[in-house]
């Protein structure tokens, strides 16, 4: 669950929050691009220490650190696999370069979830919404994605009530078999459905009376203007973007960081 | 460019209305014929199920272009026709506002929200933020302004659809039971600034409403709904005055109910008063200062009898519990509580004052993190929720979060197969708690075509069917019209008078003080009061604490008490006699 956490928006000003989403998702995409683009440990490790000032600077650290503890076991499998399977493929030796590589891939996944999270913890559903009018996405998918993340903390409010009300009633929703416990379900799911139907109609009249819908030119009480912070950021990331393009082609590649030792 | 030439002096112009939803057997609006000139505030009140719901969704257009149906007659609103403009065009002239808020909050943030309908209308950015402001301010939520929707406490929700309403601007407002889900304050607060909306821009305020002693007060026109007619229509006096809405199941307002007593027994009212306040200055100076006889009540051991308080042995001990949510919220302080066998208690506070969260620990769904909770000498955290749950049943607030099976009958049945009860005893228990709760005739009905009261009836008989030892019901009267909650209140007596031990989670001040429970007030996840009804009700700073408004009748007496008048009156009929023997001493 705590992954999830790592990508849901959390409130507060930041200059990381204030940026313009596009502009942040250039920057994140940069980010994104630069650890797939590269194998190397060392590379790896200055991207992802990179992007550290900017988790700081959007004041989303605890937050962070809850997707890294998320992810950390996802990690720890990423790294066995990756060496075990370069274990066995590669005649049962064990050497320092295939733990470079099982450890570059893994700081790989963490720099990818790492710009995930910068992205969707510093920018509000509004703003992102924003963005996807401005890529001329239609309204109405618009909508429906705000309403979507509008309702879940009331739905899980409602599926809390609902299990409180069904256990008060002698429900047991953790004993017996599997199946048995899947049937349990049924009456924690079927007014959590009925309920969702009769809110959409409820939701339904009250965006009538909203006048939704009474214009095709709607306009938007926020508006996206970049910066001077945004052009600053967007020019930076295309400098990153050409530098690295022109390390990984024409540069040779550092080497291994962990001197060749052969363990087994 | 019709309402130009007409100069239409009413701002709602209704006609010979009838409606027939689609599917109905028969019409829910019949024969309708209304005027409601600019700047009233109209009070429309009657039974559940008596039509208003459907008079709010003519009044902007939604029958007949969201519902189909069959409409007849004409319904005008600003000089627009509804059959003939879209709800979105009406949007710009009448403002519907629903129950529940949660239902009508669309962004994530305040000003957002409040901005949605302009940015429909498409209305620049230039414009919108002025008016948004404006909105904002008017219904005091400015300071909210960049807070997030779903962090807001049900009075500012709803507030917030009051603003988000007000930025289109409409000239009449409708709002359909808006108060439901609010405690006294939050209801007190929207209800004032209706009144500001109408005083001081000549909104016209369509209110709907049972809680009649609160709302009577804004209101310079009632208007009584049955069975999708009006029966009445007028202003507050001469309706209640009236025995129609009474026999129709409408509660009369404590004050005026007062008044109409008094003026029975030959007292003359000039101005018949709404309000508590009104009513003591009207009454002022005919009283005399020394009054004749004493007041010995005998309350005292009636009062006993009544809440089961002969301190038999204690059914639930709550010990020094402490609770706080995984989001920080700490919803208990220090807790400490006992309830005894046989008792009638009452947890009043306002939303937020961790009454529920109490609640939830005594059949263990919510496990203490300090002290402890005992049920009949069982520790509730060392026993599975099942265990306890057999002898404390909980009947929650929204029926609907509960209700799942095909029919009746197998929803009763739920919880005693959950228990383990043999079959033939199953059956007998499921006949006996349909009986107790007169529903028997909907046995094989699905329950989710049944009204909300009778919604309502199928959750408690479902919890009662297993007879557990401790009731505990959790806001019952919400959304009940004063019919269902004077049958609820019968009810209750019934339990007591079986020996049950009952919990009421409620703020409905009234209906509570009718009761006359042991209170347990609330405030800050701390029990600020605990004590018989007259008691508790006469404690203005205790209820000050716990945001809870005295009911009527101590309103006025509390404004007596320098006539040596008791001051803990509760019962109307009490209180006539009182005041009417106080007055004719005088006479003499």
């Amino acid at each position: 669950m705590s992954l999830i956490e790592g990508l849901r928006f959390s409130w507060g000003t930041s200059p990381v929050h204030n940026l313009d989403p596009r502009v942040k998702f250039a920057m994140t995409s940069v980010l994104f691009v630069l650890a797939i683009m590269f194998f190397d440990l060392l590379y790896l490790i200055v991207i992802l220490l990179a992007q550290v000032p900017i988790v700081v600077v959007g004041r989303i650290g605890r937050e962070w650190m809850k997707t890294l503890k998320g992810g950390a076991f996802l990690s720890v499998i990423i790294f066995a696999t990756n060496l075990l399977s370069l274990f066995f493929f590669r005649g049962q030796h064990l050497t320092s370069d295939m733990i470079e590589f099982s450890l570059s891939l893994t700081i790989r996944f963490l720099v990818l979830m790492t710009s995930f999270s910068i992205f969707f913890l510093t920018t509000s559903p509004d703003k992102l919404s924003l963005a996807l009018e401005k890529a001329r996405i239609p309204y109405e998918f618009n909508f429906a994605f705000i309403t979507a993340i509008r309702f879940v903390p009331v739905l899980a409010d409602e599926a809390q009530s609902i299990i409180d009300a069904q256990r008060s009633r002698g429900l047991e929703l953790e004993r017996g078999s599997f199946l048995a416990r899947i049937r349990k379900y049924i009456p924690i799911l079927l007014p959590l459905i009925i309920n969702s139907i009769r809110r959409s109609l409820e939701l339904a009249e009250a965006m009538e009376s909203r006048a939704f819908g009474a214009t095709k030119k709607r306009t938007n009480l926020y508006e996206l203007k970049m910066g001077r912070i945004d052009y600053a950021v967007l020019l930076a990331s295309v400098v990153v973007v050409s530098v690295a393009v022109y390390a990984r082609f024409f540069l040779p590649s550092p080497g291994p960081l962990i001197p060749p030792i052969t363990f087994i | 460019m019709r309402s130009m030439v007409e100069a239409p002096l009413s701002i709602v112009d209704i006609s010979d209305l009838w409606y027939t939803y689609p599917g109905a057997q028969g019409p829910s609006l019949k024969d309708l014929h209304l005027k409601v000139k600019g700047g009233e505030f109209v009070l429309l009140t009657g039974p559940s199920g008596c039509g208003k719901t459907t008079f709010c969704r003519c009044l902007n257009g939604l029958i007949p272009h969201f519902y189909n149906g069959e409409l007849k007659g004409a319904v005008v609103v600003d000089g627009l026709s509804i059959a003939d403009h879209p709800t979105s065009e009406m949007a710009k002239h009448v403002g519907l506002i629903f129950q529940n808020p949660d239902n009508q909050i669309f962004a994530l943030t305040v000003e957002k929200d409040v901005a949605f309908g302009l940015e429909n209308l498409g209305v620049s950015k230039g414009e919108m933020v002025e008016t948004i402001d404006w909105a904002m301010r008017m219904t005091g939520i400015g300071d909210l302004r960049s807070r997030a929707t779903h962090e807001l406490s049900g009075g500012q929700k709803q507030r917030l659809a009051i603003a988000s309403i007000l930025a289109m601007q409409p000239k009449v407002i409708v709002l359909d039971e808006p108060t439901s889900f609010l405690d006294p304050v939050g209801a007190e607060r929207i209800f004032e600034v209706l009144a500001t909306l109408n005083r001081e821009y000549g909104i016209t305020i369509i209110l709907i409403e049972h809680r009649l002693d609160l709302a009577v007060r804004y209101a310079n026109r009632v208007i009584v709904f049955n069975d999708g007619e009006i029966i009445e229509d007028g202003s507050p006096a001469k309706v209640f005055g009236a025995d129609e809405p009474r026999l129709a199941g409408v509660g009369i307002p404590k004050i005026i109910e007062l008044t109409k007593r008094l003026s029975r027994k030959g007292v003359i009212f000039e101005d018949i008063p709404l309000g508590a306040d009104s009513f003591v200055d009207e009454i002022r100076d005919r009283l005399p200062m020394v009054g004749t006889g004493t007041f010995d009540r005998r309350r005292m051991a009636e009062y006993e009898e009544l809440t089961g308080a002969q301190r038999s042995e204690p059914m639930i001990e709550v010990k020094g519990i402490s609770y706080t949510y995984p989001s920080g919220v700490r919803a208990l302080r220090n807790v400490d509580l006992t309830i005894h066998r046989g008792e009638f208690v009452a947890i009043m506070g306002e939303n937020g004052a961790g009454k529920t969260t109490l609640v939830k620990h005594f059949n263990g769904l919510l496990k203490s993190q300090e002290g402890s909770v005992t049920v009949d000498g069982i520790d509730v955290a060392k026993v599975s929720v099942a265990s306890i749950a057999r002898r404390v049943g909980l009947v929650f607030q929204n029926p609907d979060d509960q209700l799942f099976s095909e029919d009746v009958e197998e929803e009763v049945r739920f919880a005693l197969r959950n228990f383990g009860f043999d079959e033939d005893v199953i059956e007998k228990r499921v006949d006996w708690a349909l009986n107790l709760l007169d529903i028997e005739r909907y046995r094989k009905s699905s329950p989710f075509i049944l009204s909300g009261g009778e919604r309502k009836r199928v959750a408690l008989a479902s919890v009662l069917a297993w007879d557990p030892d401790v009731v505990v019901l959790d806001e019952p009267t919400i959304g009940q019209d004063y019919a269902q909650k004077e049958r609820l209140r019968h009810f209750l007596i019934q339990l007591r008078t079986q020996g049950k031990t009952t919990i009421i989670v409620s703020h409905d001040v009234e209906f509570v003080a009718d009761c006359r429970p042991r209170i347990v007030l609330m405030a800050e996840g701390q029990v600020v009061a605990d004590g018989p009804t007259e008691r508790i009700m006469t404690d203005a700073a205790a209820l000050k604490r716990a945001s809870v408004a005295p009911p009527e009748m101590i309103r006025v007496f509390s404004r007596l008490s320098d006539y040596g008048l008791p001051t803990d009156v509760i019962d109307v009929e009490e209180a006539a006699d009182l005041l009417y023997r106080r007055m004719r001493g005088a006479e003499r």
